[in-house]
């Protein structure tokens, strides 16, 4: 045991319904990382909170933190938590796009750290000078100083809320989810770069993730936390590949980085359109451009989706794939290029389009459902659409395997992954033949993620159903898709098979998402 | 607002949300205004009536509370009957810009294209008229009167409605429920109304409620200034006008229907912003 490390013993969280958290210890080397891991709900933001000082009023901390300059008995007073939040302790925020204030330039955020935290007035000068010493460390150049958030990608948004993080050299940085909100290659070199330097500094690093994929390779010790309980502790490696707790082991075959269980799914037969009524393909677009504007996102790309058949579009945020889907949907205008459904070819926009051919399922469960209609209701306006009865409810609930009191509840009411099933069954409820699913999955915890996605494997076989899938998160490609478009700028760059192009990818930037994707985990 | 903090809300208990005493007093003095319009004829029938010899009592006077005016009028019955004036119009006013502000706003915020430009032009041209010259210049033009007095400010107070509808309902346009219903080709106007107006309810009450303190202030400055309704009757800002005079004689005949409609203007402002708070809250948890 080191001198100068940070140790934390008996931290617990009380919420206004009794324990949270129950008591547990855990101690961080200087340059090194504890992973805490758990779904949603797990109470691991809620730890970290309780040691930035950040709880929401109605919850308390207990516990001891001890760092080398400080101790500090929770809970503790605002005085103390204003002289170690941001100083000794800095916070990493999941999301690039809130936690940066939009109307500030980066380099004054940067500089408003720099300023609370030194103990001399700094001149205007010194404070620009250590900003674009800070914006250096980063990998960022001096100029983004003076931009304002929405002017840079989410990547170098994190780049830079980690830049003002690490402006007062903190003894600990808690990062809480810093990757998840960003693409599948800005994940990998966020996480690398943080390691870098935190090793410089000799800083400790909570990180608390969701996502076991990414903790390996990138922190010593994993803590793997259950309703507020540690299930599991360890040196990450051991956690990993020889998991003791039930729980642990769940996680880990849910991940889908983790393992490959394409084999395990069973795929639609491709002979659905064997019964001789109808061959080609049920949706092809042709040449399909888009432009906004002067900016053009989508360039002479063809798309077809076969009868029964699971095609996968990926791509970088930003490379055209949620696009295409909405100009087959005809939510988009498509500026040129040709759609035709079931050999008909379709005018832009919805008029020329009927429910029963194509319904979406969009990637965040919260705002997809309507919060003032009650899940009942929802469903049976989009039954009436289809002309069936409203007593159809029940199976429809059925067939997404959710119980049957669930149409009395307002969206509000649900869980993410429940929400995710409700937009499904209303997907479902007029009997379209292409269901388009638009990122999905992306919004939600890996273990609801593997439900859903099992889910959607089950419903495809016993419905006959095509599914165009919008993903930018390979793995989950993987799952589900027989062909795959791999799409960057808006062009189609590599198209095939799933699973040879994503076993053995010819196009550099193919191979780039895929090296990606993988997190250090074992080659397929 | 992080899931955390959202279920650290939804789990406070109920005491710990803000009711402060401010709304259940503005609650009560509502209702008491409001009982006060409904069965005001009963208690003070015959509030108009003069009575020369009684003329200019002081409050506290035999029989007369409140004191007389100098027409002899009671002035505890005329501001009984005054609060039909002062609270009728100001609560017509509120619910006829509402309607126009749903209808208007919501086509504008939602077709969005030429509807929009003319009903957004049509809202900076109402917005530009000052009230109380236009109000001037209509009774000049139509005669004075309460009821021109009410469609001439449902006409004025309309376009802040109608930019506050439109702007909800841009917001809640581009959610992805509102793409689900278009991918079930339901009809615009039923999107419009079904789907996105309910999630707009809290905006439209909020703002209806401030509308009733607004209109009630706005009226009683019109009938004050002598162009609301007629010389005469029993209306809060006629009142004032009229009791100016006799500020040294009977000092109530101008106060109690001032501060009456200080109160009930602050109290529909309050309630209207608790409301606000709570609908809002209901639509996230």
């Amino acid at each position: 045991m080191t001198q100068n490390q940070v140790a934390v013993t008996g931290l617990a969280v009380d919420g206004p319904a009794g324990i949270v958290v129950a008591p547990f210890d855990f101690s961080i080397a200087p340059g090194e990382t504890l992973a805490l891991i758990g779904e949603s709900g797990s109470g691991k933001t809620l730890s970290a909170k309780a040691i930035a000082g950040l709880l929401p009023s109605g919850f308390t901390a207990r516990g001891t933190i001890a760092l080398t300059s400080a101790t500090i008995e929770l809970p503790a007073t605002d005085a103390v938590w204003r002289a170690t939040r941001g100083r000794r302790i800095s916070l990493l925020l999941q999301d690039p796009f809130t936690s940066l204030s939009p109307v500030h330039r980066c380099g004054t955020q940067i500089a408003m750290t720099i300023q609370a935290a030194s103990t001399t007035r700094l001149s205007r000068a010194e404070c620009a000078e250590l900003v674009t010493h800070r914006l250096a460390e980063v990998n960022l150049p001096a100029d983004v100083a003076r931009a304002f958030p929405h002017e840079l990608s989410g990547g170098m948004r994190q780049r830079v809320a980690i830049a003002a993080a690490l402006a007062t050299d903190p003894e600990l940085l808690i990062a809480d989810e810093p990757t998840t909100a960003l693409d599948a290659s800005n994940q990998g070199e966020i996480l690398d770069l943080l390691r870098g330097l935190q090793e410089q500094r000799g800083m400790a690093a909570l990180l608390i993730s969701h996502d076991l994929g990414m903790v390996r390779g990138r922190a010593e010790n994993v803590l793997v936390m259950r309703h507020g309980e540690i299930v599991e502790r360890g040196d990450t490696s051991s956690v990993l590949n020889s998991p003791s707790h039930p729980y642990t082991r769940a996680l880990i075959e849910a991940d889908p980085s983790l393992t490959d269980r394409s084999a395990g799914v069973v795929r639609a037969a491709s002979g659905i359109n064997g019964d001789g009524s109808k061959t080609g393909d049920l949706v092809a677009a042709t040449n399909l451009t888009k432009s906004f504007g002067d900016k053009t996102v989508l360039r002479g790309v063809d798309v077809t989706v076969g009868r029964g058949e699971t095609v996968g579009i990926v791509g970088e945020s930003g490379s055209g794939k949620t696009t295409i889907a909405r100009c087959i949907a005809g939510l988009e205008l498509e500026t040129s290029g040709v759609i035709e459904f079931d050999g008909v070819a379709l005018a832009p926009g919805r008029a020329s389009r009927i429910p029963t051919q194509m319904q979406i399922v969009f990637q965040d469960p919260y705002s997809s459902l309507n919060p003032m209609i009650s899940v009942g209701r929802s469903l049976k306006l989009a039954l009436r659409v289809a002309q069936r009865p409203a007593s159809d409810l029940n199976g429809l609930l059925h067939l997404v395997e959710l119980p049957v009191e669930f149409a009395r509840k307002r969206p509000a009411e649900l869980s993410g992954g429940q929400r995710q099933r409700v937009a499904i069954a209303r997907a479902l409820a007029v009997q379209p033949q292409l269901l388009i699913c638009d990122e999905s999955v992306s919004a939600l915890d890996v273990s609801v993620q593997k439900q859903i996605l099992d889910l959607l494997a089950k419903l495809r076989v016993d419905l006959g159903l095509s599914i165009l899938f919008i993903s930018h998160d390979l793995a989950v490609v993987r799952q589900l898709a027989d062909r795959v478009y791999v799409l960057r700028n808006g062009e189609v760059v590599e198209s095939g098979e799933c699973h040879d192009v994503l076993n053995s990818p010819t196009h550099p930037y193919t191979q780039a998402l895929v090296a990606a994707s993988i997190h250090e985990a074992p080659a397929y | 607002m992080s899931t955390t903090e959202a279920i650290a809300l939804a789990k406070l208990p109920r005491s710990r949300r803000r009711h402060p005493l401010a709304v259940w007093a503005s609650l009560i003095l509502l209702g008491v205004v409001t009982l006060l319009v409904i069965f005001g004829n009963l208690i003070a029938p015959d509030a108009t009536a003069q009575s020369i010899l009684d003329s200019l009592l002081p409050p506290g006077s035999p029989g007369h509370l409140l004191g007389t005016d100098e027409l002899g009028r009671d002035v505890l019955a005329l501001t009984i009957a005054g609060a039909a004036s002062a609270l009728v119009g100001p609560v017509c006013v509120a619910l006829g810009s509402m309607l126009l502000g749903i209808l208007l706003g919501t086509v504008s915020g939602y077709l969005r294209g030429p509807i929009d430009f003319i009903i957004g032009r049509w809202t900076d041209l109402l917005f530009s008229l000052p009230l109380l010259l236009a109000a001037i210049v209509v009774a000049g033009v139509f005669g004075a009167g309460y009821w021109m007095t009410v469609l001439l400010l449902i006409l004025l107070f309309s376009p802040s409605d109608i930019r506050i509808v439109r702007a909800g309902v841009m917001e809640q346009a581009a959610r992805p429920f509102v793409e689900a219903a278009q991918m079930l080709s339901l009809s615009k106007t039923r999107i419009m109304f079904t789907q996105v107006l309910p999630n707009v309810s809290s905006l439209i009450i909020t703002n209806a409620m401030l509308n009733v303190a607004f209109a009630l202030v706005a009226f009683s400055s019109l009938s004050f200034l002598g162009v609301g309704v007629a010389p005469g009757t029993a209306d809060w800002g006629r009142q004032l006008t009229d009791g100016r005079a006799i500020m040294i004689d009977n000092p109530a005949a101008v106060l109690v229907p001032a501060l009456l409609i200080i109160g009930v203007a602050s109290a529909a402002n309050l309630v209207g912003d608790w409301l606000g708070q709570t609908l809002t809250r209901t639509g996230r948890s």
